[in-house]
């Protein structure tokens, strides 16, 4: 019966959706940070979460995939910050420096990692190597309940983030600090044992269920002339290694460096913090000159490279060393040339120089870092043939070596490790997701923030305590906040105000389309500030 | 009554029949949920009377009631004068389209005002008479195409000018006018609620884009909200008894030809040089709201570019919290 | 109390006794007493309401309406050009079933301009759904304006009281003016069911459409008629409580042996009793019914009345241009369809203020029952010679 007083809100009895011909969807996007980790980190979620000032649980988001995030805080090259879209609204977010201050305040209020099971799993791991890979490896056996056995040659945990990084970038206390946190998940530790020498390959194969190889690369490339050894040649592994493990080396006036990698640069900043003149010889064009493109341009990162500078060393772009010079015994330069081309044509790195170009480089020590090759030596019987149970990760794997891409090989290794003692897939999914770009961002919808950066120190400029300080927690939350949240939903309530229809509910975690009213404007999606919200035609 | 939403209470809900994309209904929306459904809403005839109430049904969760095109503000007069008489403070809120602010209802609306009524009046502006089929109104902006100021061999469009509204209402000395659009949550909010704090007329003067009658995309009632006011053709201003006290700083000016060309009810303009002579005109125009009311130097909190910002976990809107079960 | 007032005066006795909580209104001759004095009690506390002063007539309705539809007892009063542009309100108060009183302080409409008193403009809005009450005297007025707000109330319908200007608004008569306890016993507190209310919202004055517009429209014409019968009987226990009543929708006078009966509305009904008596007088058997409710149309009651009479003649103070006289045709409908033959002559008077003295209207009534020519209307006292021609402009 008609009435003179209508009921209240009666109108949802008339569904508006079939007036609709496309509709809205809220579509989770893989923003370019996480996109472009090495480690595969879901930055935008531990970024979210720290913007929240909830910094625990950004820490505990963050370790699901790398467990060192102090360290990586200091020593990755974030790939992630050059593919940041905010990038092209006032510079990108300072990622790693967020990443370092959870990884900070973790080892200062130590907190612990959690366990994922309460089960206990029997089937023995062997993880040898206790670089970023084998311990991202461990981390993640052990966290699922795996009994892990770490191993290493040496007398110090760590791999390269030990012998190849020096104090100033990472001191020791933080690299110890996240091993002991990743060790407290009751992983057991076998220092000084190398494979072949304390213990056999096959005995290894025959106790552990599994066994995981990340004994990485540290067989330094050698360069085609003679005289390695002695004091006036060295390569860049060697150098650091001798460094990192306390010796003060004694140089003469003028080292050159050769390289355009990290190793390179971090070989030239101890050389010049141990009172040298430096000059690094670099095979490739500086940072910037190629638009980025990898191969042409030096691959060590750029804040890196800038320090060094600010340090006093020289480098020296587009050159290679034709030949030592020597005089006697001692050195007494390099000679260098224009490079040509840096890689031959079966794309080896194998710099061809220009004749005619030669100058001499004075120099007391030449340190070669131009590139590491993995030692198999003692692991022969566990790969020549690889038995099934073996796995091989990290620098070992031959993957572009950089820390974060280790702790990423670990992860992967673990999966694949679980999937072969279980017999189950793989529970390792690459994210498929549709990728995010500026174009998908309303950037009206983010006023402009200058970037925070971690200030140097200046009280030591040419010692081996750190030189970066880390963000403070207002810049962190600050830096944070500055997330674009590429293609992820931050709950900012667009889609909820402007839907005309009343067609977007709000609930906790999130909103979802009634799609019995939404009549398809699109302009949740014209008005998402991320990019979250796709719009997908239907018929009729 | 509809109860989907835990976090507001959609006082004006679903399943109204408004085009795609409306900017009126958005706008609507956004101000009763901020008020909320403990007030009384009078509306005028239009397209939010036609699209919210239809045969028996309602899309209003609040009370609500329409008597005819031009009397919305004497009918909100004599509702507030019964609820004070009665002794309750219920807020007492108009809506009206332009044509029910503008030109009908522009009488009872200043009778309203001169007579002190406790009631805000919301208009929401989408410049000419879109329920029976975009005909002009006194709201229309120059050299706009409607069906009564047709483009033609001797027309451009509408030849007179945009009516100055809110100088006439804040002539009235009343305490608070605004403007606003549906592209600023946040100040959108900030006047509305600013409103409600005061008691006596109140005017709220909401730009809002009609797809239909702009003949812009419906994804971009927003947008284009927020080029009206980035260009300066609409600024976004308080008034208090008389005197400006607030403009939204435009971060900075964009041309009006970015607004124009979004929008079909322009498009003649681009088509010939009397058009581009309009299109100069109308530019004069914006230019002359920045220096009026100095959009570009004033002294602001916000900008346009603060304003808009989208905030994690809806900081920035309202109903941060679920709303009371009681209510 | 007895008390000798003015017609105006009187009625805002009235209805201060009802306690309306609003008035709104915009002043127009000769409707201007009444607001002036009410103005004046709400001045001196007399009387506990919100007086809005309305910019215009059309928006003191508006006023009126929210006030009923905001739960409040509600008064306004008008006239002549002022309820013409209140039309569209009016249509909309009765559509929306509104609970209203209004008074009417009848007066010609423009144009000419006109201030004084017929029922053009009541009669105007004959088909807006108010039910429509003329009075005869300044007491009637006042008793009927607290019978309306009873009516009003008890149907869910607006009520005009319709008095003639001057003729009663401004003369002065003595009125009793009953107690305000034995009002309130009459007349309940105020109760709208439909009243805006947060705590159970509605929608008031919603869109309809082809498929229920005319259910709306259907129950609007069924509760006029239903209202017929509610008109009587609150006039009956109006007299119950006070001592007077006024005959309910029509009040006959002399209709014993009547052959020619003439009906008529309002004040003019004084000099219609005075020729009666002298015609009677003269051995001719004539009487009068005053037809006190116009909307609803009474037609059982004047069938009624009616029943014994050879002639009718109606004396009204409005027309349908190119139709004639209203009442009248009104009446003729009503007869034929009830079988009854009788025949309906019309008399146009007394527009724009036009004196109806006891001789004009002794001499209708001869002119009627003479029998001759009741095709079409006349015009009381017209005099031909004095009419306007666009040809002589």
């Amino acid at each position: 019966m008609n009435s003179l007083a209508v009921e209240p809100g009666s109108t949802v009895a008339y569904p508006t959706g079939d007036w609709r011909n496309q509709r809205p969807v809220y579509r989770d996007k893989w923003p370019p940070c996480g996109q472009t980790c090495p480690a595969e980190e879901d930055i935008q979620v531990w970024l979210g979460l720290a913007s929240d000032r909830q910094w625990e649980a950004a820490w505990r988001a963050l370790t699901e995939r790398n467990p060192l995030p102090a360290v990586m805080g200091r020593v990755c090259y974030h790939p992630c910050e050059r593919a940041c879209n905010r990038t092209h609204l006032d510079g990108p977010v300072n990622i790693h420096g967020v990443e370092r201050h959870l990884g900070d305040l973790a080892l200062e209020h130590g907190w612990r990692h959690h366990l994922l099971t309460e089960q206990p799993q029997t089937q023995q791991v062997a993880v040898v190597g206790t670089g970023p890979a084998g311990l991202s490896c461990a981390f993640q056996l052990a966290r699922r309940g795996y009994p892990v056995t770490l191993f290493d040659a040496r007398s110090t945990p760590g791999g390269t983030l030990s012998s190849g990084i020096p104090g100033y970038r990472l001191p020791k206390s933080v690299l110890q600090g996240e091993i002991d946190a990743i060790l407290a998940l009751g992983i057991q530790l076998k220092l000084n044992t190398r494979i072949g020498v304390e213990i056999g390959a096959d005995t290894l194969r025959e106790e552990f269920a599994a066994v995981f190889l990340a004994v990485g690369a540290l067989q330094p490339r050698t360069y085609p002339d003679d005289g390695y050894g002695g004091h006036s040649v060295m390569t860049g592994v060697d150098f650091l290694r001798r460094i990192n493990d306390g010796e003060r080396l004694s140089l003469p006036k003028h080292v050159a460096v050769i390289g355009g990698g990290n190793t390179a640069i971090d070989a030239a900043r101890c050389a010049r913090r141990l009172g040298a003149e430096v000059t690094v010889v670099c095979p490739q064009d500086p940072h910037g000159s190629h638009g980025g493109h990898p191969g042409a341009e030096m691959p060590a990162s750029l804040d890196e490279v800038i320090q060094a500078e600010a340090e006093g060393v020289r480098l020296r772009y587009r050159v290679g060393v034709r030949r030592l010079v020597r005089s006697g015994a001692h050195l007494s330069g390099v000679e260098i040339a224009r490079v040509d081309q840096i890689h031959d044509r079966h794309g080896r790195f194998n710099p061809v120089l220009f004749e005619g170009t030669e100058e001499f480089l004075p120099a007391g020590l030449a340190v070669f870092a131009i590139g590491q090759e993995v030692d198999w030596r003692g692991l022969e019987a566990l790969v020549e043939p690889r038995a099934s149970s073996v796995f091989i990760g990290g620098d070992a794997a031959g993957q572009p070596r950089f820390a974060a891409t280790a702790v990423g090989s670990g992860y992967q290794a673990a999966m694949s490790i679980i999937a072969f003692l279980t017999g189950a897939p793989s529970q390792y999914r690459h994210h498929d997701k549709a990728e995010v770009t500026f174009r998908d961002i309303k950037p009206q919808y983010y006023p402009k923030q200058v970037r925070r950066e971690g200030e140097l120190m200046v009280a030591s400029p040419g010692g081996f305590s750190e030189r970066v300080a880390g963000l403070d927690g207002d810049a962190a939350l600050v830096e944070a906040g500055r997330c674009l949240s590429c293609g992820v939903c931050f709950a900012c309530d667009n889609c909820w105000h402007f839907c005309p229809d009343a067609a977007v509910i709000k609930q906790m975690g999130g909103y979802r389309i009634d799609y019995d009213y939404c009549k398809g404007c699109g302009i949740c999606a014209a008005e998402c500030p991320c990019g979250h919200i796709d719009m997908e035609r239907e018929a009729g | 009554m509809d109860t989907r939403d835990t976090f507001r209470h959609n006082v004006l809900t679903s399943g109204h029949r408004a085009c795609s994309g409306c900017g009126e209904a958005m706008a609507a929306r956004m101000v009763v949920d901020l008020i909320g459904p403990d007030a009384i809403y009078v509306n005028a005839t239009g397209c939010l009377q036609v699209f919210t109430t239809h045969n028996q049904q309602s899309a209003w969760q609040a009370p609500w009631i329409h008597s005819v095109f031009a009397n919305a503000a004497a009918v909100a007069s004599g509702v507030e004068a019964a609820l004070r008489a009665r002794g309750k403070d219920t807020p007492v809120v108009v809506q009206a389209g332009d044509g029910g602010t503008f030109d009908i209802g522009l009488q009872c609306l200043s009778g309203m005002i001169e007579r002190g009524h406790d009631v805000l009046f919301v208009c929401y502006d989408n410049e000419a008479y879109m329920n029976t089929g975009v005909q002009r109104s006194s709201s229309t902006p120059h050299a706009v195409r409607t069906t009564t100021t047709p483009p033609g061999r001797l027309s451009e469009g509408k030849h007179h000018l945009k009516k100055d509204l809110i100088s006439i209402i804040a002539a009235h000395q009343m305490p608070y006018a605004a403007t606003a659009t549906v592209a600023y949550f946040p100040d959108l909010k900030a006047k509305v609620e600013k409103a409600m704090r005061i008691k006596g007329p109140r005017f709220l003067h909401v730009l809002s884009p009609c797809p239909l009658g702009w003949d812009h995309d419906a994804a971009l009632s927003v947008t284009v909200a927020r080029l009206a006011v980035e260009t300066g053709l609409f600024p976004l201003i308080e008034m208090e008894y008389g005197a400006v006290t607030g403009v939204m700083r435009l971060a900075r000016q964009r041309p009006v030809e970015e607004y124009l060309k979004l929008q079909g009810r322009f498009k003649h303009l681009f088509a010939d040089k009397e058009g581009a002579a309009e299109i100069r005109h109308l530019q004069a125009l914006a230019d002359a709201n920045i220096r009026r009311y100095g959009l570009l130097d004033a002294r602001t909190e916000w900008d346009t570019d603060r304003a808009v910002q989208a905030q994690r976990q809806g900081r920035g809107g309202y109903a941060v919290s679920p709303k009371e079960t009681s209510l | 109390m007895r008390q000798l007032l003015e017609g105006s005066r009187a009625v805002v006795e009235a209805v201060r006794l009802c306690r309306p909580q609003v008035i709104a209104a915009y002043p127009i001759t000769p409707q201007t007493h009444i607001i002036e004095h009410l103005a004046q009690f709400v001045a001196d506390g007399d009387l506990p309401a919100g007086f809005i002063n309305a910019e215009s007539e059309f928006g003191a309705a508006s006023v009126v309406l929210g006030a009923v539809a905001g739960g409040a007892r509600a008064f306004t009063a008008t006239a002549s050009q002022g309820l013409l542009l209140m039309t569209e309100v009016l249509y909309n108060i009765a559509g929306m079933r509104l609970p209203l009183v209004m008074v009417c302080a009848n007066r010609a409409v423009s144009a000419p301009i006109n201030i004084f008193s017929d029922h053009q403009d009541s009669m105007s809005v004959r088909d807006a759904g108010w039910v429509q009450l003329y009075v005869e005297s300044n007491q009637e007025a006042v008793d009927t304006v607290i019978q309306a707000y009873r009516i009003a109330e008890t149907c869910e319908l607006p009520v005009m009281v319709c008095m003639d200007g001057f003729f009663l608004t401004h003369t002065f008569e003595p009125v009793e003016i009953p107690e305000q306890a034995a009002v309130d016993e009459f007349l309940p507190p105020f109760h709208f069911a439909r009243t805006l209310n947060p705590a159970q919202p509605m929608t008031l004055g919603g869109g309809s459409e082809p498929d229920n517009y005319l259910e709306f429209r259907a129950a609007q014409h069924q509760a006029m008629e239903q209202a017929s019968e509610v008109i009587a009987a609150i006039d009956l226990d109006f007299g119950d409580h006070f001592g007077r009543s006024y005959g309910g929708l029509a009040e006959p006078y002399r209709l014993e042996g009547a052959d020619t009966v003439m009906v008529t509305l309002g004040s003019t009904m004084g000099a219609v009793r005075d020729a009666a008596d002298t015609l009677r007088g003269n051995g001719m058997p004539v009487g009068a019914v005053r037809l006190r409710c116009f909307r609803p149309f009474p037609a059982q009651a004047l069938i009624h009345c009616l029943a014994g009479a050879k002639r009718v003649v109606v004396l009204e103070k409005a027309f349908s241009a190119g139709m004639g006289g209203i009442v009248s045709t009104e009446l003729r409908a009503a007869l034929h369809q009830a079988g009854m033959p009788i025949p309906v002559e019309s008399f146009i008077g007394g527009l724009g203020g036009r004196d109806l003295t006891p001789a004009v209207i002794e001499e209708i009534f001869h002119l009627a029952a003479s029998g001759k020519d009741f095709a079409t209307s006349r015009f009381a006292g017209l005099d031909t010679g004095a009419m306007p021609s666009i040809e002589e402009t």
